[in-house]
């Protein structure tokens, strides 16, 4: 599975440059981002406009990674393809997570969720 | 008649033009079979609705073949070693007029009959604020509502040893007032 790691001054980004976030890679996929959150920064941003298609089962690992959260830390979802934006719209899930319209990094980090 | 000689597999996936698209694939139930079949549906499929209608396609169809996947399995007498055996899908997809209409066939365990109610989404309160209730979040339970969300004339049976599942991704934008049909319809 390709995740790239991307340090950021207030924390990270991880880039899922996978095109299929589905039941075949969900559970390694929910396994290696949460190891890669140990690894520190109050902001962590999960950058996936490389993902073409998601599932349940994709947006399930995202929902376990945000419940996994250490406390004080905060992630971002940024960069959603129209598939999988629509995961999130047709579960609610958009209106539980954090998510920023623009995929590009921003100067300030806009508060809370845009949508 | 010749033979063409491009690749045969490359020349089957794309229909002749006059025609609209047929897919029909036998499969070992496995995530990975699943996205491999859902690949080759996209791309015969790609092109004959609009590019929302073929993505609501394979995003039901990917609920319907995990669910296969994660809940079908059976496994023989213990007897006889207790080893699991995937179920054999058949899968087949064809366009119509109004609609994509597909049907799934297994011969994994019978389907719940609670998994043709009406579903609701697993959670709809509002969003949670701390830590603990962000715990109660479902990680899971979304895969029959997306499937009702997306399909119509959504219909099941079983004959033998086999689950049918049939339904229709409707061409035409449904509308907002759109619902599921009933599941004794």
């Amino acid at each position: 599975m390709q995740l790239t790691l991307l340090p950021q001054p207030d924390g990270l980004t991880i880039r899922v440059d996978e095109k299929r976030l589905d039941a075949a890679i969900a559970t390694a996929f929910k396994d290696r981002v949460r190891g890669m959150i140990a690894g520190g920064g109050a902001q962590v941003t999960l950058d996936l406009r490389g993902v073409e298609f998601m599932d349940s089962s994709g947006l399930g690992a995202v929902i376990a990674i945000y419940k996994a959260m250490p406390a004080g830390r905060k992630l971002t979802l940024t960069g959603l393809t129209p598939n999988v934006e629509r995961v999130f719209h047709l579960t609610r899930m958009d209106t539980v997570l954090t998510i920023r319209k623009s995929a590009e990094i921003p100067a300030a980090r806009p508060e809370g969720p845009e949508r | 008649m010749s033979v063409s000689p491009e690749p045969a597999g490359k020349r089957l996936r794309q229909p002749p033009p006059p025609r609209q698209p047929m897919f029909h694939r036998i499969f070992r139930a496995d995530p990975a079979t699943v996205r491999t079949a859902l690949l080759f549906l996209r791309e015969r499929f790609d092109g004959s609705a609009g590019d929302e209608v073929i993505a609501k396609l394979e995003l039901a169809l990917a609920e319907v073949l995990n669910n296969i996947c994660e809940h079908g399995t059976r496994y023989e007498a213990l007897r006889l070693g207790g080893r699991p055996h995937a179920p054999l899908i058949h899968l087949c997809v064809a366009r119509h007029v109004g609609g994509i209409a597909c049907a799934v066939t297994d011969d994994g365990r019978p389907l719940p009959s609670s998994c043709l109610d009406m579903h609701d989404l697993p959670w709809t309160g509002p969003p949670p604020q701390d830590a603990e209730a962000i715990l109660l979040l479902p990680e899971g339970g979304f895969g029959w509502f997306l499937i009702q969300e997306l399909t119509a004339s959504l219909c099941y049976f079983r004959e033998g040893r086999r689950n049918f599942l049939a339904f229709v991704v409707p061409v035409a934008d449904p509308g907002p007032q759109a619902a599921p049909a009933p599941p004794d319809a």
